[in-house]
């Protein structure tokens, strides 16, 4: 299976906690999105389209004909866009706290960047991490911000995606469908509304935020192992029944 | 005929040696330059290494060591505090055990 880490972030939200728990029943495939964790830097192809095509690539390139799909956040975009692309490559699909891109929130982080944000950002941070962020790390973060906001697309290509739920025909989507959700969650009603569109699909909520899978990840990882090893009749009668 | 063992167990302070290459991999030699780094050195802490550059580390150990250690699984056996109290000597106690 492969698993789609979400904007800004790194496959790390994966590796420590979920990722052995689903390796004890899959072989488990982890990837920086471009210009994000150990990726290359790229100066465009941050829509959808170009985020999805290089899943397949991905996959291609690893001989992987059809797998689990799962992706957190804007990951979880990506991974609804590759199942709608190519559906015959997707068995299941695992939908992580996908927010709606219309929301102005998501996308005004990036016109609000500047260090000050970071700053900012650090000392929430260090408030529930407990862990201090120093001099090199910031710089480092800084770096990536900068050189996404500044040198690239990203903001033009997201600003693109706006209508990508309400423009996308999820009732041709037949692929099993996982919708996992924080209880407390802002993007909870994007779940909510997912599910009313996607016919094969199942909404689980988990005490948590958007933050969900750093908050649990047991159960996150759990949820995911449940619904990609059950068989495909429970499934079914699960969401007609 | 004898075989020859390619695995040989390295100690304490050899273990150390190749941990350090590892990192300056990882985080870069102009940033290791300015640091010291002893067996005492905590991970987040004095060597400001964030999760992404532990996954490189940690890739870095299983290659090297291959199926003999399962570090990942070690280190996601650990709760928050002692993953930021995690300095490189228990990690070489770790491996000079496992080997």
């Amino acid at each position: 299976m492969v698993l789609i880490h979400g904007m800004f972030s790194n496959l790390s939200i994966y590796y420590f906690n979920i990722a052995p728990v689903l390796a004890k029943h899959f072989h488990v495939v982890m990837y920086d999105l471009k210009s994000h964790g150990m990726s290359e830097r790229f100066t465009d192809g941050y829509d959808l389209e170009s985020m999805s095509s290089d899943v397949l690539a991905l996959m291609d390139v690893l001989n992987l004909k059809k797998v689990h799909l799962a992706g957190y956040s804007f990951g979880g975009l990506i991974a609804l866009k590759t199942a709608l692309k190519a559906p015959e490559r997707i068995s299941r699909l695992v939908v992580i706290e996908a927010p709606d891109p219309q929301d102005e929130k998501a996308r005004n982080i990036i016109d609000e960047y500047s260090k000050e944000f970071l700053e900012h950002y650090v000392a929430n941070f260090t408030d529930t991490t407990k862990v201090q962020m120093g001099k090199r790390q910031m710089e480092k973060n800084h770096r990536m911000y900068e050189f996404l906001f500044e040198k690239t697309s990203i903001k033009a290509d997201m600003i693109r995606e706006k209508h990508f739920l309400g423009e996308a025909n999820f009732s041709e989507l037949d692929t099993p469908t996982l919708l996992l959700y924080g209880s407390e969650s802002n993007c909870k009603p994007t779940g909510e509304w997912l599910k009313t569109q996607i016919i094969p699909s199942e909404l689980e909520l988990i005490s948590g935020d958007h933050n969900v899978p750093i908050q649990e990840p047991a159960q996150i990882a759990e949820a995911m192992v449940h619904f990609l090893s059950q068989s495909l009749t429970k499934t079914v009668t699960q969401n007609h029944g | 005929m004898d075989t020859i063992n390619n695995t040989l167990q390295l100690n304490h302070e050899e273990l150390f040696t190749l941990l350090k290459g590892f990192i300056t991999e990882v985080i870069g030699a102009e940033f290791v330059e300015e640091m010291d780094i002893t067996p005492d050195s905590s991970f987040t802490k004095d060597l400001e290494m964030d999760s992404i550059e532990i996954v490189s580390f940690s890739e870095k150990i299983k290659a090297h060591f291959g199926d003999q250690i399962d570090f990942t699984g070690w280190l996601s056996s650990m709760d928050l505090d002692e993953l930021i109290n995690l300095d490189l000597r228990m990690i070489i106690n770790y491996i000079y055990e496992c080997q």
